[in-house]
């Protein structure tokens, strides 16, 4: 194969490589722009690069993933080779019977392992939870745990699962390849076998353990879909966080995060390709060369004078991978903690700092998606939150199934702050378990650039007029609750017939392309970029959107005519919450005015809080020397004549919620 | 020497059994029962099988559109492995270090790089704009986002890897004499590669589509962040069962179960065609 | 001469139902060169492994100066090996290779580690590679070096260790022609320099004649003949080791009286005796034995049907009533001339019969090349010397 290529073929690989690095050049050169869009460039700045190292969420999780994956690899690579070490003293036909299920985690999708593994470990949790309590009833000595949930540690396991397979398949060739006689000869020379392992097989077959590792690490760094599945909640890769952040917004910090990690990489590999050269080139030459440096060192190394430095250097080395695992693992368990789930961009994160300052307590703060993406989260035993944000109905429906804890209202004194309007909802009639968070409004949001009239009634949701501009919102309750009041129905109604009759308005829809996309929080990338017309969305995040639409975009927002929906997110603790105490000392921390005037000016949702409520636009005028526009803080906390018109929503019996889960899924298909 | 060692493959069967053959194993029973709403105990049904017929669509679109991102991932990547062979050394390292680079930056974020670029105003739309070509037809944008080709395009763009390395690693083992001797027998280049080096080859062009086909076939995330939520593929489905709007573990299950039988006949049927040929499987 | 060293008894080597070693009885005496010879998967190199430790006999038991080794692991017993290709330590140059052994830490005999100061390592690497001509090669990468200088290696790595005894895998089978020829001195010059026992496995009986002292024939895993190379050249108990030492015809004869055997229904004065009256016996008659005489004054005559020149003699092929013999002369007779043979008494060797009978010694299809020998299972013949112990010396 050794012809110089025509012209053609080089192009065609050049063309190539430069889809495959052009959008990582864009991410990277967006690093550096000063505004937050990722598509406009404003400028050149550091300022993203700052904001990275302060950004705690993005950190950790880079610090998660970068845990992960060293200790996925270094288990899997351990095992991974006793493991091919063994198959190869198995008689062939077990051999190959072994290696045929090895393959099963390599070619099996992803999703396929996750999923499997994530309902492993649910019925383990299961079944120890049931042992543990049995086991603690019969003896008092030791105290087993009897709630374990997904975390930290089911990822790792999951990581080393699939990557032990990836080990095998790059040291097994090696030992095949490797001269049988070896060992015998070692061991002939007076080698017992283990020495025999650490002096002669090991560095036989290094190149396949060290790829194998390579292979293992590239694939911990680069996995999501099992991490997905099997870390829970309270636990995020830098691809977690990733995910969850491009259903909102993400920020340039992502693309600088990308950038140091692409660069260092990048780093690594020209190393090594030069020393590869270099080491090629002296092959070549074929002559007796002279020891680099480093052979030097490790040949004085070898010497038994220095064994004892030797083997303090490797102690020292173990030591001090002990004590920075121990360390990162055991800061997290030993200091208090709260765990929190809440929804994306829906806290000022410097509330966060102030309140681990202030109390010590360290708050592990997650995100979901939607109340009904937390609801399988907890339904499938993979959150082990202490404090969530849900909506009025999921409460309800939460409260239902017992799935909440009563709050101790003696450690919340700031509950006196919220406003009588926003106590004893249907939802929590006797107000024994929730505190509200924030209220508002869904209504309709739209780029008066881009329609032609105002879209006063939800109707224009299903016009033609906008087809390809519309944003359906990814949320059967929400999505289906526009159409059945544009049909002028409850939107709470039982009635099958009139649910199928909004669900038909919008599946016809749906099939005339009316609609762009389904989004959740993906809304504010399109709104803001002017990338769509149309979106039914909450009346907070419409104003965080006006604060970044992109040039020759205007947003507007309306409560269509025909009423709208108006909601309460309050904050509960789940039932056997392990960290009680620490998430009372949260929500009173969070129900304060000082906070709710941070969270109502960073997220724009209007605060329950009635102090806050009354304060906030003089708070605002003299946070920002100037008036906070009426209108805009009407649409944040709307006129009480507007909430007459706006419905809350209830639970739906469990009929009425299947129904509109069958339906939501047909309209997707 | 041979027993004596067996010993250490026993810690590794137990573990193979206890993280990939029971875990199926668990996902077998969630997908032939179903929960009763009552006492929350489950119960057998094959109502997830049957039910099935719903998702035909979600089916059918993701094998299509898999198949399209494996065809397109074949078509660049056999050329590029087969001229990457043919050059030199040094070149070829430098070339495959950069076809594996970017898999160390997770997949999620080369994805969202895409979405800036295909977006109604995004980098493309804009250039199209400042080159007059909208203008030109007269219309806002093209509308890429939200199509079945942005997720195609994500697909091959992350998969292409997949389908080069295997494929190339078998061309440049390729016995230099074959080749020869072929052309020592009468043969020009066009037959060469039509008799010699493309069947040789069909061990790592096999795996290579296995390699893209199953992934892109379960994708979740990448129809979410390019398809805009309107090309559902297996892979929303299932994510929507467990940890998505519609919480119901048991169909996911079914699902996934039917997705992996799908896929493992399909290989079988493959190997068996291209008489499995294993070790191009890693590079 | 020399005390006995290593004694095999009654040794079986079986996985499952095959037997690889059927009750091989053998001892070896101190500093003797010893060599296994046979055709591959005769049980020679099991033996041999076992002697290192590498395989324990499923019954049956080594000793080592009179005490039972069967469970000794290798690096504990007195004996070094050099394998078929080496097994050099590939990420060790030749200086790291030859001083692994001498680098284990090794335990005295009151439990105390005993360690070789680095100073010594390096005078006795060194002094080997001396011993085997391989000074200056130290800080090659054994990568780097011909396949004889990787033997020589191999050999120095063994023997840098002072073992009692010295093994050897077919240690010349990669070799080439020329270097083969010259290694055999080379290796007799250093058993006798080091004055250690060698084992020496091989399928090459040329390779067996040179070098040994004494000649161990096996096959089928049992042992077949024991004896100094002349013996077993000279007087082959069976036909298979008559055929597989060097080359002979091998005919049907009967035994008249002692001194008296009878080929083709002709008596033939030979110097065996001690057999029955009229018993049927193998008898093996060396190529070179037999002198061409006219076809009158012949005790045989025959047609030459083939002649290959061979540099010293020429190989005829002649046809005695459908039987062909091998007859190595330097006359030369033409192809299709008929020819008498005369045969001295000393040059006929008479055998009892044996399972090999009637499986070699005709040269009908005789080609030059080796050829291997398809032996069938021997059935539980108690003929043969394979269970006699031992050999005398």
């Amino acid at each position: 194969m050794k012809h110089s290529n025509h012209i053609g073929g080089r192009l065609f690989i050049g063309l190539t490589f430069l889809f495959l690095y052009l959008p990582i050049f864009l991410l990277i050169i967006f690093s550096f722009n000063a505004g937050d869009s990722s598509a406009v460039w404003r400028g050149f700045s550091l300022e993203w690069y700052s904001a990275l190292f302060q950004n705690r969420l993005i950190m950790e999780s880079l610090y998660t993933t970068l845990l992960v994956s060293l200790l996925a690899t270094a288990i899997a690579t351990a095992a991974g080779t006793f493991a091919a070490i063994g198959l190869y003293s198995l008689s062939r036909r077990k051999r190959d019977a072994l290696l045929v299920v090895n393959d099963i985690p390599m070619m099996n999708a992803d999703i396929v392992t996750g999923v499997s593994l994530c309902l492993f470990f649910v019925a383990f949790f299961q079944g120890w939870g049931a042992f543990a309590q049995w086991f603690n009833g019969v003896q008092g000595a030791v105290e087993l745990p009897t709630r374990l949930t997904l975390g930290f540690g089911t990822m790792l396991l999951a990581h080393v699962a699939f990557n032990i397979p990836y080990v095998i398949l790059n040291v097994a060739p090696k030992l095949r390849q490797m001269d049988k006689n070896l060992v015998d000869a070692a061991q002939d020379l007076g080698c017992t076998w283990m020495q025999a392992f650490w002096k002669v097989i090991l560095p036989e077959i290094k190149p396949g353990i060290v790829s194998g590792a390579l292979i293992a690490f590239t694939m911990s760094v680069d996995d999501f879909v099992i991490s997905y599945f099997t870390a829970g909640s309270s636990t995020s890769t830098l691809a977690m966080r990733i995910y969850s952040m491009t259903k909102k917004r993400i920020t340039p910090e992502v693309n600088a995060v990308s950038t140091l990690l692409f660069l260092s990489v990048l780093a690594l590999l020209v190393i090594n390709n030069v020393r590869e050269i270099r080491q090629e080139k002296r092959a070549e030459r074929q002559e007796v060369r002279e020891p680099s440096f480093f052979e030097k060192l490790s040949m004085k190394f070898n010497q038994p004078a220095y064994r004892w430095v030797r083997r303090g250097l490797a102690g020292a080395m173990a030591c001090a991978f002990l004590v920075v695992v121990a360390l990162l693992t055991g800061a997290t368990s030993s200091q208090p903690v709260v765990n929190v789930c809440s929804w994306g961009e829906y806290i000022d994160e410097d509330l966060i700092t102030q309140f681990e300052d202030e109390t010590g307590i360290r708050v592990n703060y997650q995100t979901a998606e939607s109340n009904e993406a937390l609801y399988s989260l907890l339904k499938s035993g993979g959150a082990d939150y202490d404090v969530i944000v849900p909506s009025d109905y999921m409460i309800s429906q939460l409260m239902e199934e017992g799935m909440l804890e009563e709050l101790d209202y003696s450690r919340i004194p700031n509950f006196e702050k919220i406003d009588p309007r926003f106590r004893n909802l249907p939802y929590d009639p006797e107000n024994k378990y929730t505190v509200p968070y924030t209220w508002g409004t869904l209504g309709i949001i739209y780029n008066a650039n881009m329609v032609d009239e105002e879209p006063a009634s939800w109707g224009a949701l299903y016009d033609d007029a906008n087809a390809g501009n519309v944003l359906l919102i990814n949320n059967s309750r929400d999505a289906l609750g526009a159409a059945l009041l544009h049909l002028g129905y409850s939107v709470n109604t039982t009635d099958e017939g009139e649910i199928r009759e909004a669900f038909a308005l919008v599946a016809d829809a749906n099939r005339r392309g009316v609609f762009q996309g389904k989004v959740m929080d993906q809304v504010f990338q399109k709104m803001e970029g002017g990338n769509a017309a149309i979106a039914t969305y909450y009346a907070g995040d419409y104003l965080s959107m006006v604060d970044n639409q992109a040039d020759g975009v205007d947003l507007r927002f309306v409560i269509p005519e025909e009423g709208g929906n108006w909601f309460v997110d309050a904050m509960c603790v789940l039932k056997d919450a392990p960290h009680f105490d620490e998430a009372m000392e949260w929500i009173n921390f969070i129900a304060s005015t000082e906070a709710n005037l941070a969270n109502m000016d960073y997220i724009w949702y209007a605060s329950p809080n009635s102090e806050a409520l009354e304060r906030y636009p003089a708070w605002y005028e003299e946070e920002y020397g100037e008036e906070l526009d009426p209108e805009l803080y009407e649409i944040m906390a709307v006129p009480a004549d507007v909430l007459e018109r706006c419905e809350m929503y209830t639970v739906l019996p469990p009929a009425t919620r299947s129904l509109y889960n069958d339906l939501w899924v047909q309209l997707g298909t | 020497m041979r027993n004596k060692r067996a010993w250490f493959a026993v810690p590794y069967v137990i573990w193979m059994a206890l993280f990939v053959v029971i875990p199926i194993l668990i996902m077998a029973v969630y997908a032939i029962t179903t929960a009763d709403p009552a006492t929350n105990e489950f119960v057998l049904t094959a109502g997830n099988f049957t039910g099935m017929g719903l998702y035909l669509n979600v089916f059918l679109r993701s094998f299509w559109l898999a198949l399209l991102a494996t065809l397109v991932c074949l078509l660049i990547g056999y050329p590029v492995s087969y001229w990457m062979a043919k050059e030199g050394p040094r070149f070829q390292r430098v070339a495959m270090a950069l076809i594996m680079l970017p898999m160390w930056m997770n997949f999620l974020l080369r994805t969202y790089s895409w979405m800036s670029i295909l977006e109604n105003n995004g980098l493309l739309n804009q250039l199209f704009r400042a080159v007059g070509l909208l203008d030109l037809l007269g219309v806002d944008h093209i509308q890429m986002i939200g199509t079945p080709g942005a997720v195609v395009l994500g697909m091959v763009y992350n998969y292409l890897p997949f389908m080069i390395l295997p494929i190339y690693s078998v061309i440049v083992k390729l016995d230099g004499s074959l080749i020869e001797a072929a052309r020592d027998l009468g043969a020009d280049s066009p037959r060469v590669f039509r008799k010699v080096i493309f069947p040789l080859s069909l061990p790592g062009i096999l795996s290579g589509v296995t390699m893209v086909f199953v992934p892109a076939v379960s994708t979740f995330a990448i129809s979410q962040l390019l398809g805009g939520g309107t090309q559902m593929m297996l892979g929303d489905l299932i994510e929507q069962q467990f940890l998505g709007g519609a919480y119901n573990p048991h169909l996911g299950a079914a699902i996934s179960m039917v997705m992996m039988v799908i896929v493992v006949v399909c290989m079988v049927v493959m190997n068996h065609f291209g008489e499995g040929e294993e070790q191009a499987v890693m590079l | 001469m020399s005390k006995e060293l290593i004694r095999l008894s009654d040794c079986v080597m079986s996985y499952g139902d095959e037997v690889v070693l059927d009750h091989i009885n053998l001892y070896i005496n101190d500093k003797e060169f010893l060599t296994l010879l046979g055709p591959s998967g005769c049980g020679k190199t099991t033996t041999l492994r076992i002697i290192g430790g590498f395989l324990s006999p499923t019954a049956g038991d080594v000793l080592f100066d009179g005490v039972r080794i069967n469970h000794v692991p290798p690096h504990k017993r007195a004996v070094n090996t050099v394998f078929q290709r080496y097994a050099l330590f590939p990420h060790l140059n030749v200086f790291e290779n030859v001083a692994f052994g001498l680098r284990i830490p090794k335990t005295d005999g009151g439990g105390h580690k005993v360690k070789i100061s680095e100073q010594e390592i390096h005078d006795r690497v060194m002094e080997m590679l001396e011993t085997v001509n391989l000074k200056g090669f130290e800080k090659r990468p054994v990568s780097a070096l011909s396949g004889g200088q990787q033997q020589r290696v191999a050999i120095a790595r063994a023997l840098v260790n002072r073992p009692r005894v010295l093994l050897l895998d077919e240690p010349l089978g990669a070799l080439d022609m020329r270097l083969r020829k010259d290694m055999q001195n080379e290796l007799k010059r250093i058993q006798q320099e080091m004055e250690i026992t060698f084992i020496y496995v091989t399928h090459d009986q040329e390779e067996a004649l040179a070098m040994s002292d004494t000649v161990v024939v096996m096959d089928g895993g049992r042992i077949q003949q024991i004896g100094t190379p002349e013996d077993i050249y000279n007087e082959p108990k069976n036909a298979f080791v008559a055929d597989f030492i060097g080359e002979s015809n091998i005919i049907d004869g009967v035994m008249r009286a002692d001194g008296v055997v009878e080929i083709f229904n002709r008596k033939f004065q030979c110097l065996d005796k001690g057999f029955d009256k009229d018993e049927p016996v193998d008898v093996v008659i060396r190529p070179e034995d037999v002198d061409i005489v006219d076809e009158a004054a012949g005790q045989l005559k025959g047609t030459v049907t083939s002649v290959t020149f061979k540099g010293v003699h020429y190989d005829t092929i002649v046809d005695f009533y459908g039987f062909k013999w091998l007859i190595q002369t330097t006359d030369f007779c033409p192809v299709d001339s008929r020819i008498g043979i005369k045969i001295d008494p000393d040059g006929i060797h008479v055998m009892k019969k044996s399972q090999y009978s009637g499986m070699f010694g005709d040269y009908s299809s005789y080609s030059e090349e080796y050829e291997e020998l398809d032996v069938p299972e021997p059935e539980d013949g108690e003929e043969s010397g394979s269970r006699e112990g031992g050999h005398e010396e």
